[in-house]
């Protein structure tokens, strides 16, 4: 099989590469793009570590094919937050300790960015539910939904002042 | 004082924004130049003789550098004694998954593709994989001969005690160890006993579930000597065990101990890097190993498989008289597991005046075991809690009054007859009996209420920090202990407490082989309880010599200094004092005449500092599907003293829902033939955000005499409970049994329909 180009803007960059038809998103992202925050865990989709946001949805991107991409916009935990300002969801996971070994944490922070831009005021339920993708081992997942309640409620605040 | 500032603080962690931004980096993110990817061609067969291999096809594909087979690896024994050893199977196949032969090629998709092109004829055996098959006479065999058993990781945990009887006789069997504990008259316990509740538990294998699948890079440099790169727990542990497998010295060997996701005691054996050692040697170039999710589910090395056959007995007023158990643990097809933790637990946890408690290793054709959080002592756990439930029933005793009557206290001796140090079992206990879950329980249908308690001995082990002192005064903390956890954090926090001196000014860098102070693997729940303490010790010194350059630049005594607000002042006064940054520069400048401030701390913790947890659950179960929902969840814990409270609270929510998932869903199955049936996440089901409710936390402290502030281990003693608090929360609400775990939907159908 020979390759072919491939052009999609990774985090506001326009990118081009060269891949492969069977190619993956992440395995694109990861090993051509040098986007190596995307992680994989599984492979299968059954994890959410790869998650990144195409075209304005959340998506595993080990289920997305690269040239899937073609033309549209990819965001990943890198282009998370604003030049040197972290995403406010970023700074609630430090603050909150929602953290340990990590390894799952670029896809859960993107997911939570996803959910809260399709959805600005979610409840707990609707947090556990967008969130019930992304697998992580260490925290068992109360500090993130504390973290990711925190940064609605400062938004909430944010707006009626 | 400065020092109560900085522990119990929730200082964010220090590599916090490495971690939400994706820049942590990981074994898998490495690139080397010249670096080839390595893939493994495995079993499809539990038991299998290999009759021929052929690899011409595999080896004449473009971009395929090197094919290895057993026959061109030296050293390779017929009959490894551990799994370390076993790198590529020599004739004969005893887990469904084991290495046959491996590849490394330019990139990942030739590397599979040339697996793909090697053709394997085997002769399919009879594979035993019920471990009660297993010790029955005729059974096949997992090993030809007897060997050793391999005890290296429960060392590493620091849990192996008195009691062990290694099997090494005659006769071909599958037990390659037993255990024995023993004290007093059972059988005259269960003649006095009012009540004896007798029920036979079960385990099965389960993943530890660390996100980040098994990955290393080998290279090997023009010296001759051997790098690696790992996602481990221990980096000179590891060093120390791919030296006795690949017959290299330790001093030619350098490990780099790259951010781990999760590895919760499976990452301490390497597993995978001997065969990528071979790979880079015989290319001349780095070699990249990644296991794929499916192949870290089906051939890694899960907790092992228990039934725990128990019979315990009390009088009506609640005093215990005897305990009775056999143990069978199944660790896979190789030898070495946490058998004398549970067994240490069914008999420890509570007052038994008579016990017996025999365990027995028995191997199967399965992958064989690693440690996985507190090994065994969940295990354990389970079973005796879930007595303890049944045993106040049958009495009409309230389950904590049962429980508080009978818990041990320091100086009440365990099974193996050595005293119980100081611990917090009781005032865990007591503080879970005020928690409102318990409090306000109501009865309503199909609704319960459960709790358990349970612990872990405490990990030891020798250890040494430093702490240096950079020209503009800040101070660097140096290890070589993994930071799992956040262990880094609260390294800091120790340091800015003994300095004086607040947490910013302070950095902490985990060294490799060849930089790095000695400390043992990150396993056990030592790390801050021995690591801590040479921290602790190495930021004393370097207090002491930071005073006695001030002594000289301010004419006073050492004993009349103090550090504050960055500077080193004469106590009770403004006006006297030399900034740090003054006496980080005279000491490393040219022509300096102090010596630089380099702190060093070696401790040798002796003494264990056992940590318990206890857990409540409040469950709905529904009766048509089955389903138990989690409506309330709370862990309890004596961590002695939190160094930092947020991250203590991280490890009690995760080791909680560890504990869950043992309980209601995690569990590898296995063909008849031995084979994996769950091989994907999608089927080996852990628990997820929608699964659960916030996991509250309750931190007691009573303060370990031994560890640094009073701290204790905290990371293991959260999983302890888990699966029991939910089995006896299920019994609440259902009126029945669930000895076989995980309680899954079907099985609970099955019970109400009975």
């Amino acid at each position: 099989m020979s390759k072919q180009p491939l052009e999609m803007t990774v985090n506001g960059e326009p990118t081009e590469v060269l891949v492969q038809p069977y190619q993956t998103l992440l395995e694109v992202l990861r090993e051509e793009v040098g986007m190596t925050g995307v992680k994989e865990g599984c492979g299968t989709g059954d994890c959410g570590c790869c998650t990144v946001i195409l075209d304005g949805k959340p998506v595993t991107s080990c289920l997305v094919l690269a040239l899937q991409a073609q033309s549209r916009p990819v965001r990943t935990v890198e282009g998370l937050g604003d030049g040197d300002a972290l995403d406010p969801i970023q700074e609630a996971f430090i603050r909150h300790g929602a953290l340990q070994c990590g390894f799952c944490i670029p896809g859960a922070v993107v997911m939570a960015r996803a959910l809260l831009d399709a959805t600005p005021r979610p409840n707990e339920d609707e947090i556990r539910w967008a969130m019930a993708g992304n697998l992580c081992r260490c925290t068992g997942y109360t500090k993130w939904v504390e973290a990711i309640q925190d940064v609605v409620d400062q938004t909430t605040e944010g707006a009626m002042k | 004082m400065t020092e109560t500032l900085a522990i119990g603080q929730r200082l964010d962690r220090a590599d916090g924004r490495d971690k939400v931004t994706g820049h942590a980096t990981y074994v898998a993110d490495v690139k080397l130049p010249g670096m080839l990817h390595a893939k493994l061609l495995r079993s499809p067969h539990a038991h299998a003789r290999i009759l021929s291999i052929n690899v011409e096809r595999a080896r004449a594909l473009a971009g395929v550098r090197c094919v290895l087979t057993a026959k061109d690896l030296d050293r390779l024994e017929r009959e490894p004694s551990s799994r370390a050893r076993a790198i590529l199977a020599v004739d004969r196949v005893r887990y469904h998954g084991q290495p046959i032969a491996a590849v490394a090629a330019d990139d990942v998709h030739t590397a599979e593709e040339a697996i793909d092109l090697i053709e394997v004829e085997y002769d399919v055996l009879p594979a035993v994989v019920d471990p009660l098959q297993s010790l029955e006479d005729g059974a096949p065999l997992v090993r030809e001969q007897a060997t050793e058993t391999d005890d290296s990781e429960a060392l590493a945990h620091g849990s192996v005690t008195a009691g062990e009887v290694k099997v090494a006789g005659n006769k071909p069997t599958n037990v390659t160890s037993r255990v024995h504990y023993h004290r007093g008259d059972v059988e005259a316990g269960f003649a006095a006993a009012d009540v004896v509740v007798e029920k036979t538990y079960h385990i099965g294998h389960v993943h530890q579930g660390y996100m980040e699948p098994r990955a290393t890079i080998a290279t090997w440099d023009a010296q001759d000597r051997l790098t690696f790169y790992v996602s481990a727990q221990g980096q000179f542990s590891i060093r120390s065990e791919l030296s006795n497998v690949l017959g290299i010295p330790e001093s030619k060997i350098k490990i780099f101990a790259m951010e781990i996701g999760g590895g919760f005691g499976a990452k301490i054996q390497p597993i995978i890097e001997p065969i990528a050692a071979y790979l880079a040697k015989r290319t001349r170039r780095p070699v990249k190993l990644v296991l794929t999710r499916g192949e870290d589910l089906i051939a890694a090395t899960p907790a092992p498989e228990f039934i725990m056959e128990v019979k315990s007995g009390a009088k009506k007023d609640g005093t215990l008289t005897a305990v009775k158990a056999r143990v069978i643990m199944d660790p896979g097809c190789f030898p070495g597991g946490p058998l004398n933790n549970a067994c240490l637990l069914i008999g420890c946890l509570y007052r038994f005046p008579n016990l017996d408690v025999e365990g027995i290793e028995v191997l199967t054709h399965k992958p064989s075991q690693a440690a996985y959080r507190a090994p065994g002592a969940h295990h354990g756990t389970f079973a005796i809690e879930s007595q303890m439930d049944a045993m106040a029933r049958a009495l009409g005793i309230d389950r904590f009054e049962f429980r508080l009557k009978n818990c041990i206290v320091e100086g009440d001796l365990m099974a193996h007859g050595e005293p119980w140090p100081n611990n917090g079992m009781k005032q865990v206990l007591q503080a879970m009996a005020e928690h409102p879950i318990w409090k306000n329980r109501a009865s309503a249908p199909n609704r319960g209420v459960g709790f358990a308690v349970g612990g872990w001995l405490g990990g030891i082990q020798p250890a040494s920090a430093s702490v240096r002192m950079n020209p503009d005064g800040s101070l660097c903390v140096i290890t070589g202990a993994i930071d799992l956890t956040g262990t880094n954090t609260a390294f800091r926090q120790i340091a800015a407490a003994e300095l004086g001196l607040p947490a910013e000014d302070i950095t902490v860098q985990t060294g490799d082989t060849d930089s790095a102070p000695y400390a043992g693997t990150s396993a056990g729940s030592k790390v801050i309880y021995a690591v801590g303490g040479a921290v602790q010790a190495a930021a004393a010194d370097a207090r002491r010599q930071i005073l006695e350059i001030a002594s000289h630049e301010l004419e006073a005594s050492p004993a009349d200094l103090e550090i504050s607000d960055g500077k080193v002042r004469v106590k009770g006064t403004a006006e006297r004092s030399v900034s740090l940054s003054h006496i980080g520069s005279a000491s490393t400048r040219y022509g300096g005449k102090y010596e630089p401030v380099f702190g060093r701390g070696s401790v040798a913790v002796t003494q264990r500092s056992p940590g318990f947890s206890g857990q409540l659950a409040e469950v709905s179960v529904d009766p048509d599907t089955g389903k138990v929902s989690i409506l309330q969840y709370a862990c309890v814990q004596d961590v002695g003293k939190a160094i930092n409270p947020t991250l203590v609270e991280g490890q009690m929510q995760g080791g909680s829902v560890q504990g869950i998932g043992m309980g209601l869903s995690e569990e590898l199955v296995y063909s008849k033939e031995g084979r994996l049936l769950n091989q994907s996440l999608l089927d080996y089901r852990k628990m997820t955000a929608i699964d659960l409710p916030k996991i509250d936390t309750v931190i007691v402290e009573v303060p370990s005499p031994f560890g640094p502030f009073g701290a204790k281990g905290v990371g293991e003693p959260p999983i302890v409970p888990g699966a029991a608090a939910i089995a006896n929360a299920v019994r609440d609400a259902t009126n029945r049994d669930f000895p076989d775990l995980p309680i899954t939907p079907d099985k609970v159908v099955r019970a109400l329909r009975q």
